[in-house]
């Protein structure tokens, strides 16, 4: 090996520094200058005012609140279902699990918004359910629309697919051996599951959790559409701001949103580096 | 029935979706005996072991421990032991750990955990290893482990699928004298699946050669060894010359039971083909008519010939095979 000298130093910056620039320009630039707004009043002074308005206002506090509570709902429900789907995708072998599993993908292929719509045309007071129940001499309407159940059900419909791919992946990398080698001394099958299954698939699953916590906390598209006008969800509340021009109170709102993200990306990044003991050597 | 049974299977018939499987199987197995099931790839016996286990369900006949029917057990409920091919140490948990978990399950008590741990890593030869993970092991000391775990839970029948077939060939035939030295020591029952034959004739107090989901043959090594029923067992356990003769049949002879001498005119004439030096014996090999003869010399007899010399060839104890595969070697 060359030793290395300050011309082998200059040549690493040297073919470093497109992709700085590039950082730098797209990515680095924008934020800086966003968290700068989000600390000036309407006359480009400091002020902590947009803060203040945000943790005092009435609406502004039930968006925030509304958010979170809509994000961690969607986290939870989405990892529960996708793990037992994983669960039964990856231990039963019929012909239901083997179709199942061709299909659960399908939500990652359609556009959000040809789904949400296709959703609406089905769940909306009017929608198909209302007309099949009226067959029936009924008139169902599920209430769906414009509130929280309906944003979950939707955030639902598009992660769960998400969730369980990266789940059904875990599982499959526990070996057979491991779960029979547990029956056979005498483990049941909830035990089975609460000391192999689920400690040698956490790490997975915190992963997901911190992907869909990201992607939920600023979730526009489904809030915009089919949630309602108060409480908004913090991404519709941004957009709400900006078309009135209070930029700076829409830079606050985007700090905040990134401050969340930014907790769920220390978790990914601890659960990811941090290895275990018996991670270290590798399976 | 005698009391001396531990093991007995009686007309078992374990199929898969896909129609394979195995059908009626009917074998018992003496209390501290050493039953092996040796067969190619794909003959059914990890299916005979893995029923055995409860892993995979018979589909009909009858699984008896001490006489009692376990047909029907979970895993969890069978007083059997599994010992896998491979990966068969929880990962996430350490070697006390994944000994002591079968214990906890049983409600023994903490320091009779401890004490029968510190024996069982004694006996296996890993005293010192309880707080290591199975990944900063090596795959011979993993099975140990694995042995080990399982012996602990005093099972009445111990399953070894294949323990040390992932492990290097010397590290093997360690494990494998270990491993019988603890069985007789101890006096388990235990059913061994391999596809080396040289291991099962190692271990085993008797061998079930099986073909395509059948017994061909159940002996002693020495049985299975020197009086092979078909020529299909006697192909697959150990080394065998088959000669075709004129009337279909075939003679089958080991190499050992042929000797050679200079010039023509004995059963079977040649020329050197190769002398190859295999550590306490010689390996020769003979270019004859019906193809290629090998047969085991001494060093002093391989110093007489050279490659090329017309020899002829006498052959000793052999058997013979009726049966059509005979014209294919």
């Amino acid at each position: 090996m060359t030793k290395k000298t300050w011309k082998t130093y200059l040549l690493i910056a040297a073919m470093l520094l497109p992709s700085l620039i590039l950082a730098l320009g797209i990515i680095l630039t924008p934020m800086i200058s966003v968290v700068i707004q989000s600390f000036q009043d309407e006359n480009g002074n400091f002020s902590l005012e947009q803060y203040r308005f945000l943790f005092t206002d009435r609406m502004a506090l039930d968006n925030l609140w509304y958010t979170v509570w809509i994000t961690i709902v969607t986290v939870i429900g989405a990892i529960a279902i996708s793990y037992l789907l994983a669960l039964y995708l990856r231990f039963c072998d019929t012909k239901i699990s083997k179709f199942i599993s061709t299909l659960y993908l399908l939500p990652r292929f359609v556009p959000q918004l040809v789904a949400i719509y296709a959703m609406m045309t089905v769940v909306r007071d009017s929608g198909l359910l209302n007309r099949i129940s009226q067959l029936f001499g009924y008139n169902f309407k599920p209430g769906l629309l414009y509130n929280a159940k309906g944003i979950i059900m939707m955030n639902l419909w598009f992660n769960i697919a998400f969730a369980t791919m990266i789940i059904v992946a875990a599982l499959a990398g526990i070996p057979d051996s491991i779960v029979e080698s547990s029956r056979d001394v005498g483990a049941g099958k909830i035990h089975t599951f609460f000391k192999m299954i689920l400690p040698l698939s956490f790490k997975d699953v915190m992963i997901v959790m911190t992907f869909i916590f990201m992607s939920n906390i600023s979730s526009f598209t489904t809030p915009y559409i089919i949630g309602p006008n108060h409480p908004k969800l913090l991404g519709v509340y941004l957009r709400d701001q900006f078309s009135r021009m209070r930029y700076e109170r829409a830079a606050a709102i985007s700090v905040l949103i990134f401050a969340f993200s930014s907790i769920s990306a220390v978790v990914y990044l601890y659960t990811n580096l941090k290895e275990k003991e018996w991670e270290k050597t590798g399976l | 029935m005698s009391g001396n049974v531990k093991l007995e299977l009686r007309n078992l018939t374990t199929l898969y979706k896909s129609g394979d499987g195995v059908r009626n199987i009917n074998l018992t197995v003496n209390k501290g005996e050493l039953v092996t099931l040796l067969g190619p790839s794909g003959c059914g016996k990890t299916t005979i072991l893995r029923t055995i286990g409860g892993f995979i369900p018979a589909t009909s006949g009858q699984i008896l421990i001490d006489g009692k029917d376990i047909t029907h057990l979970q895993p969890e409920k069978r007083p059997t032991a599994m010992v896998f091919q491979s990966y068969n140490l929880w990962p996430h948990m350490t070697v006390y750990e994944n000994m002591a978990f079968g214990l906890k399950l049983r409600k023994v008590p903490k320091n009779e955990q401890k004490r029968r741990i510190t024996e069982m890593l004694e006996l296996v030869k890993m005293t010192g290893y309880e707080k290591k993970y199975p990944g900063q092991m090596s795959g011979g000391q993993q099975q140990r482990i694995a042995i080990g775990r399982s012996l602990l839970l005093q099972p009445d029948v111990l399953l070894l699928d294949e323990p040390f077939s992932a492990l290097d060939a010397k590290i093997r035939s360690q494990m494998r004298e270990e491993l019988r030295k603890i069985q007789t020591d101890l006096g388990i029952t235990v059913v061994f699946v391999t596809h080396d034959q040289e291991e099962a004739m190692a271990l085993s107090d008797r061998i079930v050669v099986m073909n395509k989901g059948t017994f061909e043959q159940v002996g002693t090594p020495q049985e299975i060894y020197n009086h092979p029923v078909s020529r299909y067992v006697a192909d697959f356990i150990g080394e065998m010359n088959f000669i075709p003769m004129l009337d279909g049949s075939t003679k089958a002879v080991r190499p050992e039971n042929i000797s050679v001498s200079h010039g023509t005119g004995k059963d079977l004439d040649g020329y050197v083909r190769t002398i190859m030096m295999l550590g306490h014996y010689i390996e020769m090999t003979v270019d004859t008519d019906i193809g290629i003869v090998k047969l085991y010399i001494t060093a002093e007899e391989a110093e007489q010939y050279k490659k090329g010399d017309p020899v002829t060839l006498t052959l000793g104890d052999y058997r013979t095979y009726s049966d059509h595969q005979s014209a294919a070697k």
